[in-house]
């Protein structure tokens, strides 16, 4: 497209470069750009998360307080939501927080690339969730598992109708889990650079015309802060949301 | 809002003087559409153009690195972090515990230890008042007993003094009969020329003292 004038799409950042060819029974396996970033999310997470706790004082340092924050903030989080039966759960919980948290806040940095941009990495993860929720819900309550599609106390005559949307808003979770995610970190990351690009062409006018990018430069201040907020906060919500799922599968409503 | 970027980029070029590339406004135009279309990823132009998320031919590597790192993650906080970090949380917990308890304790015992105290201290007040008293009856006592040996002692002296000026006195006064028979005698002789022996002279005064002394009594 414009590359060749220095610019690049808004959207090219979400192209998936691979780094090491890699492919295995005819499908491309390569490590690219985004498993690069998934790696670090994991990387620095893991080695955040054990320096912390290394020498774990009985009252914290800096570090070990950040790191006991987490672990409070998702036990927490489970407790509330689902309860003492949801403490098995509790570490797929808190690696499925810090992976969203540690890839959303990676990508903000500039040059890096932000995996949970991508709809089938999302998509995997909220279908693996809705998955797992629906067999534990089968595995726990057997065929009563059902009556979750039958609203207690509605009239008789509306019940078919009821089941059927019962029924299409439980299989709609994976695709508003996944969609939520991916879409927030799509926009936010087209809208940064949007603006980056036209501070950058604003100035590269020359003249007096260069203090014209200082507006959409100090736009761009605004948006990374909100993006900031938008990271934690979309990897909260499907964090959340996968607790709530759990707790129904847990409960029946 | 759209039109934002593109009136900003257009005024900057009537103002520069120097013509718009129409490719880069193109590419501002595109973002806009990219900006406000995102609801909808998969508009004929984002999947004609290329939304990078929508090329199936990435997803293979993609959902293979997904589920290996992120198998990779989870082991690691499942068998790595949160215990770590749940047994440093639950050990403070007891800690914290024990030391509340601890310091309960201490102040039961305080309490308790200054309960004592002060009863101790009740006692110790009232065994002192009563030594005091005791001491100050014997003190009393004592000073009474020393009173009285004092004035016996004094009624003595006072008994013997008066036995020795009785004596002195009947001393004095057979003395004085002598002395008043010897005058009686000399007035005798001179004024009767009447001799008299110093013995009659003292018979006749001591009968006249006595018939004196008979007298006196009556």
């Amino acid at each position: 497209m414009s590359g060749s004038q220095g610019m690049h799409s808004p959207v090219a950042q979400f192209e998936i470069k691979p780094l090491i060819e890699l492919s295995f029974g005819g499908y491309d396996l390569s490590f690219t750009n985004s498993s690069l970033f998934m790696a670090l999310a994991v990387g620095i997470s893991a080695v955040f998360l054990i320096s912390a706790m290394r020498r774990a004082e009985l009252v914290p340092g800096r570090m070990q307080g950040l790191a006991e924050m987490m672990y409070e903030f998702v036990a927490e989080m489970v407790r509330s939501n689902v309860g003492h039966e949801g403490r098995p759960y509790f570490p797929f919980i808190f690696t499925l927080f810090v992976f969203l948290l540690f890839g959303n806040m990676l990508g903000l940095i500039p040059y890096s690339y932000t995996f949970t941009s991508q709809i089938v990495v999302t998509f995997a993860m909220a279908a693996f969730v809705f998955v797992g929720v629906t067999l534990i819900a089968l595995f726990k309550h057997g065929l009563h598992f059902f009556s979750f599609f039958v609203p207690a106390g509605a009239p008789k005559v509306l019940i078919p109708f009821l089941i059927v949307i019962e029924v299409i808003s439980y299989f709609v979770r994976p695709v508003s889990l996944s969609v939520r995610l991916f879409a927030n970190m799509l926009a936010g990351h087209t809208m940064l650079k949007v603006f980056a690009g036209l501070a950058v062409m604003i100035s590269g006018a020359g003249g007096l015309a260069m203090a014209g990018s200082v507006l959409p430069f100090l736009a761009l201040i605004g948006l990374t802060g909100l993006e900031v907020l938008v990271a934690a906060l979309q990897a909260y919500v499907f964090t959340i949301l996968t607790c709530m799922y759990l707790n129904d599968a847990l409960h029946l409503h | 809002m759209t039109c934002l970027p593109v009136a900003i980029a257009i005024a900057v070029a009537r103002l520069t003087g120097k013509g718009i590339h129409m490719i880069r406004l193109k590419t501002c135009q595109h973002a806009g559409i990219m900006l406000f279309g995102l609801a909808a990823p998969a508009t004929a132009r984002a999947a004609g153009a290329g939304l990078p998320q929508l090329d199936i031919s990435t997803w293979p590597s993609q959902l293979f690195w997904l589920v290996v790192l992120f198998a990779a993650g989870y082991i690691i906080m499942a068998k790595l972090v949160t215990p770590r970090i749940g047994a440093v949380l639950e050990e403070r917990r007891a800690k914290l515990d024990d030391d509340l308890g601890k310091a309960r304790a201490a102040s039961e015992d305080a309490a308790q230890t200054r309960a004592e105290y002060e009863a101790d201290l009740d006692a110790a007040r009232s065994a002192a008042a009563e030594t005091a008293k005791t001491a100050a009856a014997e003190a009393a006592k004592k000073a009474e007993a020393s009173d009285a040996k004092i004035a016996k002692k004094l009624a003595d002296k006072v008994a013997k003094a008066e036995a020795k000026l009785a004596t002195a006195r009947s001393d004095a006064l057979a003395n004085l009969n002598d002395v008043a028979a010897e005058a009686a005698m000399v007035a005798v002789a001179q004024l009767a020329d009447i001799k008299t022996t110093a013995a009659q002279a003292g018979k006749t005064a001591d009968k006249l003292a006595a018939q004196m002394a008979r007298q006196e009594t009556n």
